[in-house]
């Protein structure tokens, strides 16, 4: 009987369980112009260093989190630390290098400008 | 013999994956609000937290886009109301693809465990959230009484 399995699961390891960071979806309006699209996203409470903004292959996806460092005894809490989180496509003609993020009073702003046109590109190819 | 404790085992270790998916469950259940999005075109007023902190209350409120002239806080004795209005324009000249985040004027009341002072009150924003630090009030503090 030495291969005797432990019948009961052991309990999880860790004592101290720190709060599941959760991910919600913001809130955003979408609009649009001749020159860019512009996206305006509800972020309250998320610090402009922990907001993070990406293209990627027609993919615009945002991340930001918040944490609240508090102190005292809770009476009530309806709103907590949170990841927002959300991808949106975007069409290949914008400019990735001309896009512009603000934050202001946890709205999040995002410039997306059109690019003037799609420039070719020649590869040269090297002879080795 | 072997077979069995090894079928027992795994009758278990079924029986946990059924109770963390139940917890699972339960969490999302229970703390869906907590994650939810600020502002939407249906729920169209802050959503608080409330701590009790020594002498002190901290209230806080969710306030994405509103300029902090837009809020007013009101204060009596124990009783604290905050209102405002959120505008959400569209700018100049855009068409709207897409419109989820609600303006809306509100008005939320609460009524303290304890007076405040409304002299010592102290009211920040920062990143859309309103910080409220309420002193309590010194007839609310607890005093010490000497016995004679």
């Amino acid at each position: 009987m030495s291969d005797r399995k432990d019948i009961a699961k052991k309990e999880e390891k860790s004592i101290e369980k720190t709060r599941e960071l959760r991910s919600a979806i913001p809130t955003v309006d979408i609009y649009e112009n001749d020159n860019e699209i512009l996206l305006h996203a509800d972020m309250p409470g998320v610090n402009k260093k922990d907001i993070s903004v990406n293209i990627d292959n027609g993919t615009l996806s945002l991340s930001g989190v918040r944490r609240f460092d508090n102190k005292g005894v809770s009476k009530w809490e309806e709103f907590s630390d949170v990841e927002y989180v959300r991808s949106f496509s975007v069409p290949q003609s914008i400019d990735v290098e001309r896009v512009e993020a603000e934050l202001k009073d946890g709205v999040l702003k995002l410039h997306l400008p059109k690019s003037e046109v799609a420039k070719p590109k020649m590869i040269e190819i090297k002879a080795v | 013999m072997f077979t069995g404790i090894s079928e027992i085992d795994r009758m278990f270790g079924a029986m946990d994956l059924l109770r963390n998916r139940m917890d699972r469950l339960f969490n999302d259940f229970d703390g869906s609000s907590l994650y939810a999005p600020a502002f939407t075109l249906t729920s169209n007023s802050p959503r608080t937290n409330f701590l009790e902190n020594g002498d002190n209350f901290e209230v806080q409120a969710e306030v994405p886009g509103i300029s902090k002239h837009d809020l007013n806080i009101k204060i009596q004795g124990n009783y604290l109301e905050i209102s405002g209005k959120r505008i959400v324009d569209t700018p100049d000249g855009y068409k709207i693809h897409r419109n989820e985040r609600g303006g809306s004027t509100f008005s939320r009341s609460f009524t303290l465990p304890a007076d405040v002072d409304a002299e010592k009150v102290e009211a920040m924003m920062k990143d859309g959230i309103l910080y409220l630090k309420l002193p309590k009030s010194e007839t609310a503090k607890p005093k010490q009484i000497t016995i004679n």
